[in-house]
């Protein structure tokens, strides 16, 4: 098992025109669940073929444990068959000439493993994903979620120092999805081994990740354990990525009150805010920021009630447990969550928010303003 | 309202169906045109060949006297016999030459195919497109220069040297086909391959070739094919003692122009081993030739 250390690291292609991955600094602990986290095309999977050897940074350096992996120099490059880690592809990868067993067995056969060690780590992996039925078959013969368990099958009977996962579940259906995250998680951490995982699934990376690596256009917006991201996003990207659904935005006026306090007004309403946020609102008074609301962090209020927010009710969704419900407010399509047994009945309501739960955002430079 | 809407749809569906069938007597008017072509068709490409396997089992009078096409009034395999007489040993020198030559331009061809479809190097395109080129290039123009090669290399009229220069001289076509194929293989393999602990020529070894056999098996054949059909290089760079059935079969022509029998005789032993090959590998020929068009799974 290894840390793995990340310093300053750039991909480019076409002679530095196109930056892939631009200065990224990062530190997984040894047997740390990493998650690289971000839509499509922002570097994920290219930070993670760097860490496996499959492609090579432009600048920087790659370190597991303290030996240098890759530097800006091509000599100290370790080429992916010398760095002992494991990776599970989101096509599977498994070799179409052999058999399930075979599949299982060919890295440690190349690592020249004794035949009856090999066949004792295929064998108790097989049987702890349940594919021992399955070990004499071609992967042609084999249906998409048993595919999937053979690739991590693979990827866990050897002894590597790092898994890389590069959106293994992405293939499977919802219910197998869940099954095989909580599987995956399990045996994760009973190994100890220090992972890296590759997703734009944000719930997948809620739930398994001890730390998230939300990266946007080649960059880290930020890095942290998931409730970090979730409860202090530090822009509004993070805010939008994290949680469904997305959180609720209001342009809103800093305004000062008589009694040396701030408020937030729009057209609509006023958020009186707690004197404990007067340093942060300073700079903004008078000024317009984005205010941000989780569709968790409502709840029903009473006419006449302070800090409460009218709205009238377009649609509600039932989710089972509780109900999403949109509403609007002034020109703005507003979603909360509603946890009660019944879901509101009145046309107009008022909502008000948890006030010690706002994410205030400088609405040019979209960093989170309250610390 | 829906239903009946559906049922109505479904009755012009029904109509239009039935409109496009043509009657009965159209369509086989139809057929016996297709059956009628394809038989001239037939007709006109197995004639020689037909013609040549009659002749073949005649008797030298007897060709003398009936028509080239008709089943001879009485079998003979008096053609065959003296046709292998004179041929035994050139034929034994086309196989050496065909499987030296084909096994050498289909592990070079191989070897370069999977290096330009899998790895990426400094000049590889420029590589791949001189290599194009190269199989555009008419044998004779380098016929000199290669005869003082060969010479040079001590390899005039021997085997040996046939068979190098076929290897060499067919390795560009082979990696252009090759190259082809290789590039079906997921590029996703060849990375998972890297990670679980092998070098390029492992993955060569132990991915590409296994999952690509058709296709290794196709440009064999295609290989042995042309080198145990090809003339030029066999008449410049072979003398006696390297002379393959195709010069041995056009000399028997030359010295006994009227035994017409042992000459078609000579010409069937010659064709029946490529035959043999593509009845044989026919549905592998198929497959390979096919490759392309599906993604390898």
């Amino acid at each position: 098992m290894a840390s793995i250390t990340i310093k300053d690291m750039s991909v480019s292609y076409t002679k530095g025109k196109t930056h892939v991955i631009d200065g990224m600094n990062l530190q997984v602990k040894d047997g740390e669940f990493c998650v690289f986290l971000g839509p499509s095309g922002c570097g994920k999977s290219t930070a993670m073929h760097c860490i496996a050897g499959l492609l090579q940074p432009t600048k920087g350096q790659i370190l597991f444990g303290h030996t240098v992996m890759s530097s800006d120099g091509k000599k100290d490059f370790v080429p992916p068959q010398e760095r002992n880690i494991a990776m599970v592809f989101q096509e599977y990868a498994l070799y179409p000439n052999m058999t399930v067993r075979k599949n299982m067995s060919f890295a440690l056969e190349t690592k020249k493993t004794p035949k009856d060690e090999i066949a004792k780590r295929v064998d108790s992996m097989a049987q702890m994903l349940e594919i021992n039925p399955l070990l004499d078959r071609k992967p042609s013969e084999l249906s998409g979620g048993q595919r999937q368990r053979v690739a991590l099958g693979r990827a866990l009977v050897r002894d590597p120092q790092v898994f890389l996962l590069d959106e293994p579940l992405g293939n499977l259906d919802a219910k197998l999805r869940d099954q095989v995250r909580y599987e995956l998680k399990k045996i994760q951490a009973q190994l100890g081994v220090t992972t890296i995982y590759v997703t734009h699934d944000q719930t997948e990376a809620m739930t398994m990740a001890d730390h998230i690596v939300l990266m946007k256009d080649g960059h880290i917006m930020q890095q942290g354990t998931p409730n970090e991201l979730y409860d202090h996003p530090n822009c509004l990207f993070v805010a939008g990525f994290l949680g469904t659904p997305q959180m609720n935005n209001f342009d809103t006026e800093v305004v000062e009150r008589a009694d040396d306090g701030y408020c937030l007004r729009t057209a609509n309403f006023s958020l009186t805010v707690p004197k404990e946020m007067n340093a942060c609102l300073r700079d903004y008074a008078g000024e317009t920021i984005v205010t941000g609301i989780r569709p968790s962090d409502f709840e029903l209020a009473e006419e006449g009630e302070t800090d409460a927010i009218p709205a009238v009710v377009d649609s509600i969704e039932p989710l089972g447990d509780a109900f999403l419900v949109y509403v609007t407010v002034g020109k703005n399509v507003v979603v909360f969550k509603y946890t009660k047994e019944n879901a509101p009945t009145a046309k107009e309501i008022m909502l008000k928010p948890c006030i010690a739960k706002l994410h205030l955002f400088d609405r040019e430079s979209t960093k989170r303003i309250n610390v | 309202m829906e239903r009946r809407i559906s049922i109505e749809r479904n009755k012009q569906d029904q109509a239009t169906q039935t409109a496009k069938i043509r009657p009965r007597w159209h369509t086989y008017a139809l057929h016996a045109i297709y059956y009628l072509l394809m038989i001239v068709f037939v007709v006109f490409y197995m004639l020689p060949f037909w013609g040549t396997l009659t002749t073949s089992l005649k008797s030298n009078s007897e060709v003398m006297t009936s028509n080239p096409v008709a089943w001879p009034q009485q079998v003979t395999g008096e053609g065959y016999v003296s046709a292998f007489e004179e041929l035994s040993g050139p034929l034994l020198n086309s196989v050496f030459i065909t499987l030296g030559g084909a096994i050498g331009s289909v592990f070079l061809g191989s070897i370069c195919a999977y290096a330009l479809s899998k790895w990426k190097f400094k000049f590889g395109n420029l590589f791949f497109i001189l290599l194009v080129a190269a199989t555009y290039l008419p044998y004779q123009a380098i016929l000199i220069p290669l005869l003082q090669t060969i010479n040079a290399l001590n390899l005039y009229d021997n085997v040996l040297g046939l068979i190098l220069v076929h290897s060499v001289f067919g390795m560009s076509m082979c990696t252009v086909m090759m190259r082809g194929y290789y590039s079906d293989v997921p590029d996703v393999l060849i990375k998972q391959a890297m990670i679980d602990g092998n070098g390029p020529w492992q993955i060569y070894r132990k991915i590409v070739l296994p999952n690509t056999k058709i296709a290794t098996i196709t440009v064999f054949v295609f290989q042995c094919t042309s080198i145990w059909n090809e003339m030029l290089f066999a008449l410049v760079l072979g003398g006696y003692s390297s002379k393959p059935a195709t010069i041995a079969l056009n000399e028997l022509a030359g010295t006994m122009a009227a035994e017409y029998n042992v000459q078609m005789a000579g010409s069937i032993l010659l064709a029946l081993p490529v035959l043999i090959l593509y009845i044989f590998m026919g549905k592998y020929l198929i497959r390979g030739y096919m490759a392309g068009a599906v993604t390898a799974s």
